[in-house]
């Protein structure tokens, strides 16, 4: 299989190509970086295709399938650009979307903003409502749907302009039928308005968050479908035959009309693939417990893959650009320290490093593009540990005045030296880092000493071993080409689609026929689902789980479910699984407590074929790699000292030999830092070792 | 092999560099919202896992505030320093050392704690010998034994006693073994007593979670780096607090509001009773005094104990006013930020009630404190206040079954007045409160409830140049018999408007019950309510901010096209006349405007 990886992002669209299986080509990864074209994104995933398949020399219709990451989604909710939309609802809850959970973002501010109330999603002129009501337990008719009454909606949101309709009913998670007859009518009325409904987008409890949800996939909407139905056909037009996947948050990929349908799936799918990208780098080298860690200009995401698996973030848990979104996703933790992020001493005189970045533009002032604030960038600049000569691979050159002049200023500031001042900069923006690390391991029971630690990303390199250190993490891994990890990640990605049932069974009187009939329907749901897709339903493996909490909780923990018919002894697992996940999380749990079942899930997950080890090259040697001593700060427990450092090529490193540190490893698209104390070795798969020395 | 480093580190150093300061920063927040997050996780009941009433915070040994979760509500995690100050003064008297293990469970109100059900368990931490530190936890409690079900609404508690247990620095835990009979007593005398020990022991779990974590940070760095770290961090925020206040024009700010109180009382000493706050601003001080205040109520519970309800109210609203999370960022939250403060407040005035006056329902009085202190604010900082606030309500919903009692605790939110450049916040908690409704369908699932609307209400505003905030609209109804009591404020008196703003609109609340609707007072003692009874809730609108006529006619229009307020009220309040297509009529619009 012929496979190629394009991740749009905010500055350049990364493309990966890779030949799972012909040896005997010549090529077996091939990669290709442009600018992205912000205006039409699709523009640039086409160049760079043709270029790619130019550049090694590929048959164009031999390309099997393109798999794609983009922000599209993503940035129409960023950027509150999204279609004029619309909203049919339950009669006397026209403002769900406008009171939230009546609690404010800030604690302590008068003068902020609440983004569902600041920019709705849908105007309050534009939510409509009609009479209909279910009640649970089973969603039995409490009042009929008025059809007229939503025929009159459509009409009047037509009239008013909406191009997009969400459909949200109350306890529609127990029974679509209201929805879903709501949503023929939209059709009859309306047929080119992009309709969606929330027991569709996500059946679950907590209206709130379900409607918001939903109002979200109608708001991207149609900018998305316009996307990717252009995408496809500018793919086809220009030579290729190949078939279009485009990443989605659950950590899957997606068919075109599956996206085109919910485009909220694709809302945090950036993240998700660099946390597949780095399980992929760490399975390389054996690892099946990481901590994947990618830094850029602006924030890091963490992730944290156990046994060879990802975690899913709670339906509580998600949120973009303040709004909560209920939607299948990795677990992946982002918080706002990179490159770019600024360090200042504030008017009290606290030393603080970030959230504030100083972006792609003016950027860190080490880039020369006018940038006047101390960055962690110029703090590595100054530090000798980005290389003036190498950054980039030379493409782009360091201002390495302007670093040393920010970080004098931030130096006088504080009363240090510059050096010390520079590191104190490295020391906390790490520590911040190392503290959201740890708010995702060892608060939540997980023990960080067990796993190693990839780094990438473009800075992720650089502070990778240091964080680590800070955890106890024994070994990180540095991957191939740790700049486009992310794209890489794409190509490792089954086709992966979620159900979901809110359920709310009680251990000891739950009703097994129930389950099993939801879980039968799920799979009949997802079932049709691949068929759709064109996929052999032979070819798919389906997981159970089910999202539970003890009896009066609000947080939901998930378990896994055993296949098979569900009976009381297999409940009995379910149940004696959550103790011990709620033991984990919380350090604590209540063994005579009555558990609830609040949803199920089944996740179906198509395999595809995947990229192959990267070729590791000829042997070579320690003195070829070796660039230049140099002397570097470091600091080391509380300590900050001086320490002779060398300077290597990583391309020239010989493979399987422990070089000790300090060091500095220079590659084309990232720069490695060994601390003293540790030692690294190139392995036979590709990746840098560093691990800490004993004693 | 690493080689020796070049140039050795110097000695210890006299003083703490910036740097490993702001390390410990971040290792102590960390820590706070860890305790938070897992206590909000563990916990079940709605009122501290939905509403996130609840705090989680780290003290030192003297009782000074070092950290504090950023999940919980301000009114929990504020008091905790006035808690352990509390427990300590408590075991000093009684002759009682604190030693390695203990847990101590504290809930009085007449030494440090909120009021009765925000009950806490504080972990001492010590390294060595040397006690160097607290970890605590606050919830607001489901039930705590008081004379009707719930911990809200026991509007008619006469004295403390009346109002529950009292937990005086109790060890629930005395070095490490647990103290069962205490826990027995706790058991044998709350309603909902599985959820309310449950509550507990996640309370427990997480304040020891906490000081674990608090141990290893301080034996990393050691003690006495530790110590001047938290030095620094504490004189950090204070010279902050100074910095905002010196750049207040000097002088007095006198601001004065009022509360309910108990309407339908025939006693005018339970009625309508004034907050008075007066601001001194001089140099980088405040000084806040609360002399023309009410005189406490003797037997009724809005009295509001001066450390941990009045003292939260105030510093709440000035770090509020003065380092606004939106302006300056994220502010770290320690005992430095409250030096520059100085509060003065009668003995036996409404915010500084004597013993045994009772003190349960003290949480919207108190929120009337925050939005009174605000208004005396905005003479000194006009852009940084709103116009009035709309206060809250609290119902307590109850019932029988099978021999078991079911509470809910509901929280009705209130709404922001006008702000410069922005409308008010519309239907949210305010000032002190923070906290969140639940959801619908959960209420729904597993209550014997119905939620039968829940939407803004319209065309009932503070008209302003930037108008207030909207109130809501919630029913409740009961589908079994059952029971409810009230708790609430701001049915009498209009949020306030500011620089030509109009006033906002009370709060109301009507019970309809076998087919008749009777208005209701803001406070209603425990009554029981039959099947098919009804609940709705009005809310209250903030008031106005500048001089509506100022109102840029096309934010009018926009207001009547999404049905918030009517046409005529265009005219009526702002003099913007739109046609019936929703069109300003400029014309007739500048004719009525001139002719104001």
């Amino acid at each position: 299989m012929r496979l190629i990886g394009v991740d749009v992002g905010g500055t350049f669209t990364d493309l990966v190509y890779a030949d799972t299986e012909a040896a005997d080509t010549g090529v077996k990864i091939g990669v290709h970086k442009i600018s992205t074209t912000p205006d039409d994104p699709s523009r640039g995933v086409v160049e760079g295709l043709t270029a790619l398949c130019d550049k090694y020399g590929i048959p164009r219709e031999t390309i099997d399938t393109v798999f794609h990451g983009t922000t599209i989604a993503t940035n129409a909710i960023l950027e509150h650009d999204g279609a004029v939309t619309g909203m049919i609802t339950t009669g006397g809850y026209r403002d769900i979307l406008h009171i939230g959970r009546h609690q404010r973002p800030q604690h302590y501010s008068i003068m902020q903003d609440i983004p569902w109330q600041d920019r709705p999603l849908v105007k309050r002129r534009h939510r409509k409502t009609v009479k209909e009501r279910l009640v649970p337990p089973r969603g039995d008719v409490l009042e009929p749907l008025d059809e007229q009454g939503v025929r009159d909606a459509v009409r009047e949101l037509k009239d008013a302009g909406v191009e997009a309709i969400a459909i949200c009913f109350l306890f529609s998670y127990l029974d679509p039928a209201h929805e879903a007859r709501a949503m023929e009518i939209v059709r009859e009325e309306y047929p080119d308005c992009f309709a969606t409904t929330s027991s569709s987008v996500s059946p679950q409890f907590r209206e709130f968050e379900r409607f918001t949800t939903t109002a979200m996939n109608a708001f991207v909407g149609p900018k998305v479908r316009n996307y990717v139905t252009k995408l496809e056909s500018d793919i086809e037009k220009s030579g290729f035959k190949a078939d279009l996947r485009i990443m989605a948050s659950n950590g899957g990929v997606a068919t075109p009309a599956m996206v085109a349908e919910r485009p909220v799936l694709t809302l945090l799918s950036g993240p998700a693939a660099g946390v597949i990208g780095g399980d992929w780098a760490g399975g390389l080298s054996g690892k099946r417990n990481l901590i994947t860690f990618d830094i850029g200009g602006t924030s890091a995401d963490i992730g944290i893959v156990t046994d060879g698996g990802f975690g899913e973030a709670t339906a509580r848990d998600t949120w973009i650009a303040g709004f909560p979104v209920m939607v299948p996703m990795i677990d992946v933790h982002t918080i706002g320290a990179g490159g770019g992020s600024i360090a200042f001493v504030d008017q009290a005189g606290a030393f603080k490093v970030g959230p504030r970045s100083a972006g792609a533009v003016p950027g860190p002032a080490a880039y020369g593009r006018g940038g006047t604030r101390a960055t962690v960038t110029d703090a590595n600049v100054v530090l000798g540990r980005l290389d003036r000569g190498n950054f980039l691979g030379g493409s782009m050159s360091l201002d390495e005045v302007a670093a040393r002049r920010v970080i004098g200023e931030l130096a006088k500031q504080l009363g240090l030296s510059d050096l010390e001042a520079a590191e104190g900069v490295i020391t906390v923006i790490n520590a911040n880092m190392a503290n959201a690390i740890r708010s995702r391991t060892v608060q939540k029971g997980i023990d960080p000493r067990n796993y190693a630690l990839v780094a990438f990303g473009g800075a992720g390199p650089l502070h990778g071993a240091e964080v680590a250190d800070m955890l106890g993490i024994p070994e990180t891994i540095i991957p191939p080409h740790p700049g486009i990890t992310s794209a890489v990640g794409l190509l490792i990605s089954d086709l992966r689609y979620d159900a979901i049932r809110t359920s709310f069974q009680i251990s000891g009187a739950a009703d097994l026929a129930r389950i099993n009939a939801d879980f039968a329907a799920m799979a009949k749901e997802l079932g049709e689902r691949f068929t759709a897709d064109g996929i052999d339903l032979s070819k798919v493996t389906f997981e159970r789980r089910g999202d539970l909490r003890y009896v009066g909780q609000g947080y939901e923990l998930r378990v896994p479910f055993p296949d098979g018919p569900i009976d009381a002894a297999a409940l009995a697992k379910a149940f004696d699984a959550f103790h011990e996940v709620h033991k984990r999380e919380y350090g604590h749990h209540f063994a005579d407590s009555a558990i609830e079942i609040v949803n199920l899930r089944l996740v179906g997950a198509a395999s595809a074929a995947k990229i192959a080890k990267p070729a590791v090259g000829a042997a070579k040697s320690l003195a070829a790699a070796k660039v230049r001593d140099g002397i570097g700060t470091f600091r080391v427990g509380t300590k900050l000292s001086d320490y002779p450092t060398t300077f290597y090529r990583r391309d020239l490193l010989p493979v399987g030999e422990r070089i000790a540190g300090p060091a500095i490893v220079l590659q084309m698209d990232s720069t490695t830092v060994v601390p003293p104390q540790h030692s690294f070795e190139a392995d036979t798969a590709g990746n840098l070792i560093i691990r800490k020395s004993d004693g | 092999m690493t080689p020796a480093p070049l140039r050795q580190p110097v000695p210890k150093p006299d003083r703490i560099d910036p740097i490993t300061t702001s390390v410990i920063q971040g290792a102590l927040e960390n820590i706070a919202i860890e305790m938070g997050y897992k206590l909000m996780r563990m916990s079940y009941s709605s009122i501290i896992r939905e509403s996130e009433d609840f705090g989680a915070a780290l003290v030192d040994a003297e009782g000074r505030g070092l950290a504090e979760s950023a999940q919980s509500t301000p009114l929990q995690s504020g008091p905790i320093p006035g808690y352990i100050r509390g427990i300590l003064k408590t075991l000093a008297d009684r002759g009682e050392a604190i030693r390695p293990g203990d847990v101590i469970m504290h809930n009085d109100a007449y030494s440090g704690a909120s009021h009765g059900p925000d009950v806490a368990f504080v972990v001492p931490v010590f390294v060595g010998t040397r006690l160097i530190a607290f970890a605590a936890t606050t919830a607001h409690h489901l039930d705590i034994g008081a004379l009707s079900p719930g911990s809200c609404g026991i509007v008619e508690a006469i004295d403390a006693y009346a109002e529950g247990l009292q937990f005086k620095a109790i060890k629930v835990y005395d070095r490490g073994v647990r103290n069962d009979a205490v826990w027995q007593i706790v058991r044998d005398n709350i309603r909902a007593s599985d959820l309310v020990v449950g509550d507990m022991d996640a309370q427990v779990a997480a304040a020891r979670i906490g000081a674990e974590r608090l141990v290893e940070l301080i034996e990393r760095y050691g003690v006495e780096t530790f110590d001047m770290a938290c030095g620094a961090l504490m004189d950090h925020a204070e010279r902050l607090m100074r910095q905002a206040i010196a750049k207040l024009p000097d002088g007095v700010y006198r601001a004065e509001t009022a509360i309910d109180g108990y309407l339908d009382s025939p006693d005018a000493n339970k009625k309508e009773l004034p907050i008075v706050v007066t601001i001194t601003k001089k140099d980088d001080s405040l000084i806040v005094d609360l002399t023309g205040t009410a005189p406490q109520v003797p037997d009724r519970p809005i009295n509001m104990p001066l450390e941990g309800t009045a003292d939260i109210a105030i510093w709440l609203t000035i770090r509020s006013v003065l380092l606004d999370t939106e302006i300056h960022g994220h502010i770290p939250v320690n005992a430095g930020l409250i030096r520059p403060i100085t509060i003065i407040a009668p003995k036996g005035c409404l915010a500084n009630p004597t013993f045994p006056a009772p003190t349960i329902a003290r949480f919207c009085p108190g929120n009337q404190l925050a939005d009174t202190v605000m208004k005396a604010l905005s003479a000194a900082m006009p852009n940084n206040v709103s116009a009035g606030i709309g206060n809250l309500k609290v119902i307590a919903f109850s019932g029988l079954k099978d021999e078991t009692h079911w509470v809910h605790m509901e929280i009705f939110e209130g709404s922001y007045g006008g702000r410069q450049g922005k409308d008010g916040m519309d239907a949210v908690d305010t000032l002190y409160a923070n906290t969140r409704n639940n959801p619908i369908e959960d209420i729904e699932t597993h209550l014997p409830l119905r939620v039968l609307r829940y939407e803004l209400r319209e065309d009932v505003t503070g008209a302003g140049k930037w108008r207030g905030g909207l109130g809501s609209v919630r029913e409740f109804t009961f589908l079994s018999d059952g029971g409810a009591s009230v708790e609430g404020e701001g049915h009498r008196y209009r949020p306030w408007g500011f620089l030509g703003g109009s006033e906002g609109a009370p709060a109301k609340l009507d019970l309809e019950t076998g087919g008749t609707t009777r208005a209701l007072p803001s406070k209603v003692p425990h009554m029981n309510i039959a099947k098919d009874g009804r609940f709705i809730c009005y809310g209250p609108a903030g008031g106005g901010y500048g001089n509506p006529l100022e109102r840029d006619p096309a934010d009018v229009v926009d207001d009547v096209l999404d049905g918030v307020i009517s046409v005529e009220t265009a005219l009526r309040d702002y003099g913007v006349v739109i046609s019936a297509k929703g069109v300003v009529d400029v014309a007739a619009t500048e004719k009525a405007r001139a002719s104001r």
